[in-house]
């Protein structure tokens, strides 16, 4: 047990920090419910990023480690998927499918689906893989902050077997944790700025206990979640990334709330970053069977059986 | 980073485990209904003297007081497992985690040779004298005083819901020497000192657990007190950060949430609703868990612990209360006779929101420290 970075995995999270501080704010015109980072996604490409996964030294651990930071970004990409997840699709050669993927769960629309290279098909127990051309999927217009998409049709399939299947969805829990909890810490942190400096009856909001208690209840939430996520990744358990996936549906939806009720009126402007995180939480928690597919996975992983 | 347990640690983990199978009786589930119980505290007098023999009680204090020099992991990985299996060791704990380690650091020479050595033999039971009528979170308005009689103090005063002091040896007293928050001193006060009295508060934690102790001109030394007048402050912040995350409550609210689950696997009733709420319960004893294992982390690579330390304390109020209110929705009868071990789990998660600093003075903590949100007004 060692809950400190190596400095080979220091070195890599500065150089991701040092990315992310120069994509961290919102440009002051975009006033959209998205907004993506085609030069984050670049510059990802170019340090080499997507492979952290694979390297002996750094692994799964500093991957999701990665995407938490990353996720903090006001701008989104596909990271989580081709980061945590392409890693360990099965096929022909391993790991070569291409980027950027996509999640397509019982034919809803979803995330990055209409610009994915590589989709990863969920229909009830079954999973697939499939490579669309640009003519199956379209986009949709949604209330989540990420690009959404979804197919225009059927596509040849290649059904992965029962293992492949379980190996593939504990990844996908991983990957949800990560981006997860990037989107909470960033959702605090923008929080936490605004009823620092936002004053009612004299004093700044965050003054108050009624506030003060809430927001660190948020803290503790994301703190454990965070634990929770980098220990699925470092163990590859499918207990503790269904525990982990669960965490941060459940944190999601709790932070999610708060944050907008704290930012007041101020959180309902497309001006103000905070939905840009809490939208794309908004996303998540129904992914993966939402809270009750993860209890399931607990139930089956932790306890056993049913 | 490395989340699995060395060689040498699991080996330790199953060190404690067979000792606890040979030693734990054949009914300790109706032993461990209450930790100050009469039934209890004796079974924890004799079973913390054989791990002292082992060298099972303190192997992280350091060999000149009777442990090996083991790291922070060997203490916690021992708690876990003794918090696992119900706390077998009562009120030893507190000698353990902090007293102990307290009178190492600020204790003198006589006061180390008299109470340490005891300690680590585990033949001595202690009780903090912090909380008052009127100072529970506020112990800075506590009023018991002490005052200065020739060579001696004489204490007046009361303290309540003092724990263990019904069998306690020696009392960690908090009392007021001069006015303002840095008159408060700490006197090592032993119990059959003429002019205390303790009185039971029967409670909902159990049998002999929390009481009222009343000090009437009480005459103690001044080689009684710890440090010199005033530093009650500084050496029970230094206390507490030992004992917030001293105590992995955790380990039994997780253990009782899987005994809870495995009932209602054999009784086929592990259905939907109990399904989602155990995944929500084991999710909150997993993050307290490694909130807890990041802050023995720190100690471990001798990193200054700050407000974690606090919110470890809270992410474990939070999986306590979900443990207890799991067992209360879905297995009642536990509550009823039905599993003294799930019962007593329920009376000391009553507890943990309020023992070693009120769960909102946690939040205080965190939203100050770590947030640092802007403070109340006072």
């Amino acid at each position: 047990m060692d809950f400190q970075l190596s400095s080979d995995q220091a070195s890599i999270i500065d150089a991701v920090d040092r990315l992310v501080q120069r994509f961290k704010d919102k440009p002051i015109d975009a006033h959209g419910f998205v907004l993506t980072g085609e030069a984050l996604e670049r510059e990802i490409e170019e340090g080499g990023y997507w492979d952290i996964a694979r390297i002996p030294e750094l692994g799964p651990v500093v991957a999701a480690y990665a995407v938490q930071r990353l996720a903090h970004s006001p701008f989104t990409a596909e990271l989580a998927l081709s980061m945590l997840v392409r890693p360990h699709l099965p096929g022909h050669p391993i790991g070569e499918w291409p980027r950027p993927l996509a999640v397509v769960e019982n034919g809803r629309p979803g995330r990055f689906v209409a610009t994915a290279k590589t989709l990863i098909i969920i229909d009830g127990d079954s999973i697939g893989l499939a490579q669309p051309a640009a003519d199956d999927v379209e986009a949709v217009e949604s209330l989540f902050a990420y690009p959404m998409g979804r197919l225009k049709r059927e596509l040849a399939v290649q059904t992965l077997s029962a293992d492949e299947a379980r190996e593939l969805r504990k990844w996908l829990r991983v990957a949800l944790a990560a981006e997860a909890c990037g989107l909470i810490q960033a959702a605090i942190d923008s929080t936490v700025e605004h009823i620092s400096v936002r004053k009612q009856f004299g004093r700044p909001l965050a003054a108050f206990q009624a506030l003060r208690h809430r927001m660190a209840e948020c803290a503790v939430l994301a703190g454990g979640l965070r634990w929770l996520a980098l220990r699925a990744a470092a163990t590859g358990s499918d207990g503790d990334a269904a525990l982990a996936a669960f965490q941060a549906q459940e944190a999601g939806t709790r932070v999610g709330y708060e944050t907008h009720q704290m930012l007041g009126a101020m959180g309902m402007t497309l001006e103000h970053p905070l939905h840009l995180w809490t939208y794309r939480l908004k996303a998540l928690l129904s992914e993966l069977g939402g809270r009750g597919g993860q209890a399931q996975a607990v139930a089956l992983h932790c306890f056993g059986k049913l | 980073m490395d989340f699995d347990w060395t060689p040498e640690q699991l080996g330790f983990r199953a060190t404690v485990r067979r000792f606890l199978a040979e030693h734990l009786p054949p009914n300790w589930e109706t032993v461990a209904h209450g930790p100050a119980s009469e039934v209890q505290s004796e079974f924890a007098d004799v079973f913390c003297r054989k791990l002292a023999e082992a060298g099972l009680l303190v192997p992280h204090w350091p060999a000149r007081w009777g442990g090996r020099d083991a790291d922070a992991w060997t203490a916690f990985i021992l708690a876990e497992e003794m918090w696992m299996a119900g706390e077998p060791r009562g009120g030893q704990y507190m000698n353990v985690n902090w007293i102990g380690p307290t009178l190492m650091r600020f204790g003198s020479e006589d006061q180390q040779q008299r109470y340490i050595p005891q300690m680590a033999g585990g033949a001595t039971i202690w009780c903090q004298g912090f909380s008052e009528p009127e100072a529970g979170s506020d112990l800075a308005s506590l009023r018991t005083r002490a005052e200065k009689h020739g060579a001696d103090y004489r204490i007046n005063g009361q303290k309540i819901w003092t724990s263990y002091a019904g069998y306690a040896d020696t009392c960690f007293l908090l009392a007021r020497t001069s006015p303002g928050k840095n008159g408060i001193s700490i006197f090592l006060v032993p119990m059959d000192t003429p002019g205390i009295t303790v009185r039971e508060i029967p409670s909902v934690i159990g049998e002999g657990d929390i009481h009222e102790v009343f000090f009437d001109d009480v005459e103690v030394p001044e080689s009684a007190m710890l440090g010199i007048e005033g530093q009650a402050w500084e050496i029970s912040r230094a206390s507490l950060a030992l004992e917030r995350v001293g105590i992995p409550r955790f380990a039994l609210a997780s253990s009782s949430l899987a005994r809870a689950v495995a009932g209602l696997q054999r009784e086929g009733r592990f259905g939907a609703g109990a399904v989602e709420q155990a995944a929500r319960a084991h999710a909150a004893c997993e993050a307290a868990r490694l909130y807890s294992y990041s802050i023995i982390d720190q100690r471990v690579h001798q990193l200054p612990t700050g407000p974690e330390a606090s919110a470890a304390r809270y992410a474990t109020v939070m999986a306590e209360r979900l443990v207890a209110e799991f067992v209360v929705e879905h297995l009642p009868q536990a509550l009823a006779g039905g599993d003294p071990l799930l019962q007593a789990h329920h009376q000391r998660a009553i507890v943990a929101g309020v023992a070693s600093g009120a769960a909102e003075v946690q939040l205080n903590i965190i939203a100050t420290d770590f947030l640092k949100l802007p403070r109340e007004p006072r």
